[in-house]
């Protein structure tokens, strides 16, 4: 991270926003500024319908940015053709989902290999580097077994071992926990820690709190708004002093909102009409 | 936000490509198409069962349509093509009484048509076997029950007579109404009568005739061959005219090809006063029955082909659609792995080839086996042409390219993001 100043962001959102068509229109994230940058393990959490599902579709290309700008290792991809935005998924993110999303009739290493096709790795090296990033996550052993064999901590490996394979820049991950039990979130949390710890950039959105306090940087959005939570203070409890609404403890300051800094916290209430559209 | 997006795409193409675009290399499509197909081997099976029945429905009346086309040709050897029957219609006498409508000269007008090679009249004297004896019947001699025909010499040249000893009674003989005969070879070994250097002499009824021949096999009046056969015209004043039952017909040996020519002519060269009293059959025309037959295989067969061809392509557009729609969260996690819609595209357009190849190779062989078995079951000899073999395959392969086409497309739309959440 001394690094982060010479290379571009990982992830760099410019009053990126999006807007469901409707009728009507709904803003399901409001312009936002946001930087992201390499090693950083950012956990992102907000209640049903809040907006994170729409911001990791932003994030991991699956959607584009009504408005503003998404750059990622410095490329311009909010408007980029869906080839360049494809390449870009194939090699620079790594996508890890609640559900797992493996072929169920493949192996272990065959779903991991299955994202070795688009990223055009040759397909002789193919094996050894899924074989290797099987390895990384503790699973060599069942790299032959079918996900149907696999307990659901072995299958969100897999699926973490898929998102590796190709050495992406950004991990992005969406609910890894949300099917697993306590001991397998215990085993997946301290995957990604330790993913995080070589150097891995890791996003990852979550219920969980376990998951979310062994974050760098934790990130609340709430109804398409995001706050940046500081550094340090466990997700969920409650802030300093000086903040009312205990429910609700997220600082004005803390605004990850464009160009909408001076919005009284409390004109929350008061509607969309507090952001104008960037 | 979508039309947004898109108005946005527009400059963005212009611009310079950031990187090398994601990848989906053929032998990664080969393995992708072939791994979704043997994955669902149920349903690949049956999704292939309409192509299976087309194209092997094709190839097997192809191949039928085909054999039975050769197979007239090979019944239609030389010695039916060159054959014309002339018969007494019986309309002059009624059905009761004997008639005769073929004049006494009937081979020698028959020889006048031009094509004809010999022609004669014959009938059987008889419904039943004549009592026919080796030795008079004061001596008393044995009787056998043979069966009698009476033949102009003519029928007996046009009908191919084979002697195994003597020869064929002649125009002399006819026109004298000689009693002589010849007799068929099981014939003469009933009778005993192996040879005829002591001139052997028959009683037919108490009629003696003298043996001029003994056939060694007749190819076209085989009836011959079992009884004994007198002249005409001995026939005609011993016993009277053809008996209603056993009209006299007039064989006419023709030249290859004559034979239709002959057929029209016959009739009027031996009746010309009254042709409609003799009808003359010819052989099919083997060119135009072997068309006749092809054809109408062809279209009412190939029609049912067709349908189920149809039905087959409907099959796999209808299993694609569907399996389009179940795998929705592949191609979501195929598009965030980065694969661009047309790699989903030709992915799913590759798996309903793929069904439509297989299909098309299962048809042909089992088209072939049918085939054979109708063949072999038919004593006939198979013929295929091997390029119908070899296109058949590659049509099913073109069906189910066909079949794919709108499920791909459909597939290609899938947005990830809506994919990905189920």
């Amino acid at each position: 991270m001394t690094l982060a100043s010479a290379e571009p962001p990982v992830i760099q959102l410019s009053a990126a926003g999006y807007t469901y068509p409707g009728p009507p229109p709904v803003q399901a994230l409001k312009p936002t500024d946001l930087v992201i940058r390499r090693g950083e393990h950012v956990a992102i959490m907000g209640p049903s319908g809040s907006g994170k599902s729409t911001l990791l579709n932003l994030l991991g290309l699956l959607d584009r940015p009504t408005e503003g700008k998404l750059e990622i290792d410095g490329i311009d991809l909010g408007r980029a053709s869906e080839r360049d935005r494809a390449a870009v998924r194939a090699r620079h993110i790594g996508f890890v989902f609640q559900s797992f999303h493996l072929l169920p009739h493949r192996s272990a290493i065959e779903n991991v290999m299955l994202a070795q096709v688009y990223a055009d790795m040759p397909r002789r090296h193919r094996y050894a580097e899924a074989m290797s990033a099987l390895v990384g996550v503790g699973l060599a052993a069942r790299a032959f077994a079918l996900p149907t064999e696999l307990s659901g901590g072995e299958r969100q490996r897999v699926a973490i071992a898929r998102a590796l394979v190709n050495r992406p820049s950004l991990l992005l991950c969406d609910e890894p926990t949300g099917n697993l039990d306590t001991a397998a979130t215990k085993e997946l949390t301290d995957l990604l820690g330790s993913l995080h710890s070589q150097g891995a950039t890791l996003v990852v959105i979550t219920h969980n709190p376990v998951v979310a306090a062994q974050a760098q940087r934790q990130i609340r959005i709430r109804d398409g708004r995001l706050w940046e939570q500081d550094p340090g203070v466990p997700a969920g409890k409650e802030l300093p002093a000086g903040q009312e609404l205990p429910e609700d403890p997220w600082p004005t300051e803390n605004l990850l909102v464009h160009e909408d800094p001076g919005v009284p916290y409390g004109d929350r209430s008061g509607g969309s009409h507090a952001v104008q559209g960037g | 936000m979508r039309s947004r997006a898109v108005s946005h795409r527009a400059p963005a193409r212009r611009s310079r490509s950031v990187q090398a675009p994601s990848r989906f290399r053929l032998a990664d499509l080969a393995s992708e198409a072939i791994a979704g197909l043997v994955q669902r081997p149920g349903r690949s099976a049956l999704t292939m069962l309409g192509t299976v029945a087309g194209i092997g429905g094709f190839v097997a009346i192809v191949a039928l349509s085909q054999t039975a086309a050769g197979q007239i040709g090979k019944d239609f050897n030389v010695q039916d093509a060159t054959q014309v029957t002339v018969n007494d219609t019986g309309a002059r006498g009624g059905s009761a009484n004997p008639t005769m409508d073929f004049p006494m000269n009937a081979d020698a007008l028959a020889d006048r048509i031009h094509g004809v090679l010999a022609a004669g009249v014959w009938w059987s004297v008889n419904n039943g076997n004549r009592e026919v004896s080796a030795l008079p019947p004061s001596a008393g001699g044995t009787k056998v029950g043979l069966p009698v025909t009476a033949a102009s010499p003519g029928a007996l040249v046009a009908s191919g007579a084979q002697l195994a000893a003597g020869v064929l009674f002649n125009q002399f003989h006819e026109a004298t109404a000689q009693n002589v005969a010849v007799l068929g070879k099981s014939a003469a070994a009933q009778l005993g009568i192996s040879s005829l250097v002591n001139e052997p002499a028959v009683f037919i009824g108490g009629q003696p005739f003298t043996v001029v021949g003994i056939l060694a096999g007749d190819p076209r009046l085989p009836q011959l061959n079992l009884g004994v056969t007198v002249p005409e015209s001995t026939a005609l004043r011993l016993w009277g005219p053809p008996p209603s039952y056993s009209p006299a017909q007039m064989l006419i040996h023709t030249r290859l090809g004559a034979a239709q020519v002959v057929a029209e002519q016959a009739a009027v060269a031996l009746r010309p006063d009254n042709p409609k009293l003799l009808t003359a059959t010819a052989p099919v025309n083997p060119a135009q029955l072997k068309k006749s037959v092809t054809a109408s295989l062809n279209t009412v067969f190939l029609a049912l082909a067709g349908v189920a061809l149809i039905i087959g392509a409907i099959g796999i557009a209808n299993t694609t659609l569907v399996a389009v729609l179940e795998r929705s969260s592949e191609i979501g996690l195929r598009r965030a792995l980065g694969a661009r819609p047309r790699h989903i595209a030709i992915q799913f357009l590759a798996e309903s080839t793929a069904l439509g190849l297989f299909g098309g190779l299962v048809g042909a062989c089992l088209g072939v086996l049918v085939a054979i078995g109708v063949t072999i079951s038919e004593h006939w000899t198979a013929l295929l042409d091997p390029r119908i073999v070899f296109a058949a395959p590659a049509a099913g392969a073109v069906i189910g390219l066909l079949a794919g086409l709108y499920p791909s497309l459909r597939a290609s739309a899938i947005e990830p993001a809506d994919a990905l959440r189920r």
